[in-house]
């Protein structure tokens, strides 16, 4: 018999695209022919605002391009001005930013894995994630006066240092948080609907993984052991002991474990950090108006969503010359199209869930 | 189940905010000696700021705050060397009218003792009594609205 294709518009306001994000599906049937992904509906020009900014100015912008891990994006900014500077970043602050940078990604992946939850259709996954992420958040608001937006990082250190209370109160979090893990395993994980909803869904076979440049936990899903932490340290990340936990088919299954696993290293990475905590400075000497001399740098870092990288060119001014920001996220979509071909709208659902998404960083 | 709640019923109980909380802003109009480094720091020029010469020192007449442009990042605050600008724990701002949300936290004239001179001591503590009065209309003013909203 023949049948004709038609178009489903997904998006670009629905709760399953986690933002405001588009796909046009054609279908034939309940089956997907063609899938064209539509970003750019929450584009904001934060790479031209960051032209009429001062170096120091622009830090605010970077907390909104991935909202939920706003640590790790004022690190990957920040972390390229010290390049351009040939700043040393003091010990105290080092082991601060890497206390909150992985306490970022724990409550992005928190958010990555009750929304995916959500996605396949528990809604209870969400609200246990959320639960837990709202310690993180808190911790933060103690730490630097908001919930989200934190603006944390300056350029050769940190804002402030930790509060009293601060530390105690983190402690008792890290002590429940491999128990939190366990019980998003019961929950969700071990789930049989979750797990026909999600195994062998969307693969991504290594080679393919890599053409399409992925990173982060969607790269080692597929079996890829790349991660920035490891392979090319930065900060103190090489004193720090953990592993990198790696999937074996690439499934939605896969990305979604290799989640749950990433917390519970990244808990450990913060004991490691809070037991080695040395005293001293948080802020290196860095004169008031910035002005890095002439000259480009470009410096990666292992976000939550994967690579982060930050280009800066400088002409000498106070202000950067010119900006660009890769956003894990937006490459991530990249293999998208491919990814949804021959699966049922359900499934589309599915596999755009587990690539875990932030618009914000999507369109930057 | 049977664990113990975490929410709280809004209104009624509040959850308590830490100290370094970004709420709206406070400034000491005492300390600030309208020097623009907030206003430089700002990334998105929310500070408008009128000064005037009195004496030998900038005396501030007009601080406003286009709040609605706000992004609550703290450098304003992280600028003031004076210790003069703070973020108070208030996070209720929103108004009905738009017209409403710019935050004015200093509207006064500029003071008339540099007209008798700078050697009248005594009229002194007259006219600062004065300008204490002004600041208290003002304080009962934003505290009216905090009221209504």
């Amino acid at each position: 018999m023949k049948t004709q294709t038609y178009f489903l518009n997904l998006g670009p306001q629905h709760p399953s695209t986690h933002g405001v994000f588009r796909v046009i599906l054609e279908l034939d049937g309940e089956v997907v022919v063609k899938a064209t992904p539509v970003p750019g509906y929450l584009h904001r020009g934060v790479e031209k605002l960051a032209e009429a900014r001062t170096y120091t100015q622009v830090i605010p912008y970077t907390d909104r391009m991935d909202y939920l891990a706003n640590m790790l994006m004022n690190w990957g900014y920040v972390e390229a001005v010290e390049k351009l500077l040939g700043v040393e970043v003091p010990e105290r602050a080092q082991y601060i930013r890497v206390i909150v940078g992985e306490l970022s990604r724990i409550a992005s992946h928190l958010i990555a894995v009750g929304s995916y939850a959500a996605d396949i259709g528990g809604l209870t996954g969400f609200l246990y994630t959320f639960r837990d992420r709202e310690r993180i958040v808190d911790l933060f608001e103690m730490l630097t006066g908001s919930r989200m937006t934190v603006s944390y990082f300056r350029i050769g250190g940190v804002a402030d240092d930790l509060p009293e209370g601060f530390i105690p109160l983190l402690q008792k979090f890290l002590a429940d948080l491999p128990g939190l893990c366990d019980e998003y395993d019961g929950l969700i994980t071990g789930n049989e609907i979750f797990q026909a909803r999600t195994k062998f869904v969307g693969v991504i076979p290594p080679e393919k993984a890599i053409n399409y440049s992925l990173s982060g936990p969607n790269l080692r899903a597929s079996g890829v052991n790349f991660d920035l932490r490891k392979n090319r340290p930065y900060g103190v990340y090489d004193r720090l002991d953990f592993e990198v936990p790696l999937g074996k088919n690439g499934d939605c299954f896969d990305r979604f474990v290799c989640r749950i696993k990433e917390m519970r290293q990244s808990g450990r990475i913060i004991q490691q950090a809070l037991k080695n905590l040395p005293e001293g400075p948080i802020q290196a000497k860095v004169p008031k108006v910035i002005r890095p001399p002439a000259g480009e740098a470009y410096t990666e870092i292992e976000s939550s969503k994967g690579i982060f990288g930050c280009y800066i060119v400088s002409d000498g001014s106070n202000k950067p010359y010119r900006v660009h920001f890769r956003r894990p996220s937006f490459i991530n979509l990249g293999c998208l199209a491919e990814l949804c071909v021959g699966w049922k709208v359900a499934d589309v659902i599915a596999i755009l869930g587990s690539l875990d998404i932030v618009l914000g960083e999507v369109d930057c | 189940m049977l664990a113990q709640k975490v929410t709280v019923q809004y209104p009624d109980e509040k959850i308590e905010l830490p100290d370094r909380f970004h709420g709206r802003f406070e400034l000491d109009a005492d300390k600030c000696i309208a020097c623009m480094l907030c206003a430089n720091a700002c990334p998105n020029k929310v500070i408008q700021m009128e000064r005037a010469k009195v004496g030998k020192k900038q005396y501030l007449t007009k601080y406003v705050m286009r709040i609605e442009y706000c992004m609550f990042c703290g450098l304003c605050v992280e600028a003031c060397n004076q210790d003069a600008l703070h973020f108070s724990k208030v996070f209720n701002m929103n108004q009905y009218f738009r017209q409403k949300v710019r935050l004015i936290l200093v509207d006064r004239p500029v003071p008339q003792e540099e007209e008798a001179g700078e050697a009248a001591d005594v009229k002194r503590p007259a006219t600062e009594g004065t300008a204490g009065a002004k600041r208290e209309v003002a304080a009962g003013r934003s505290a009216a609205k905090e009221g209504e909203s």
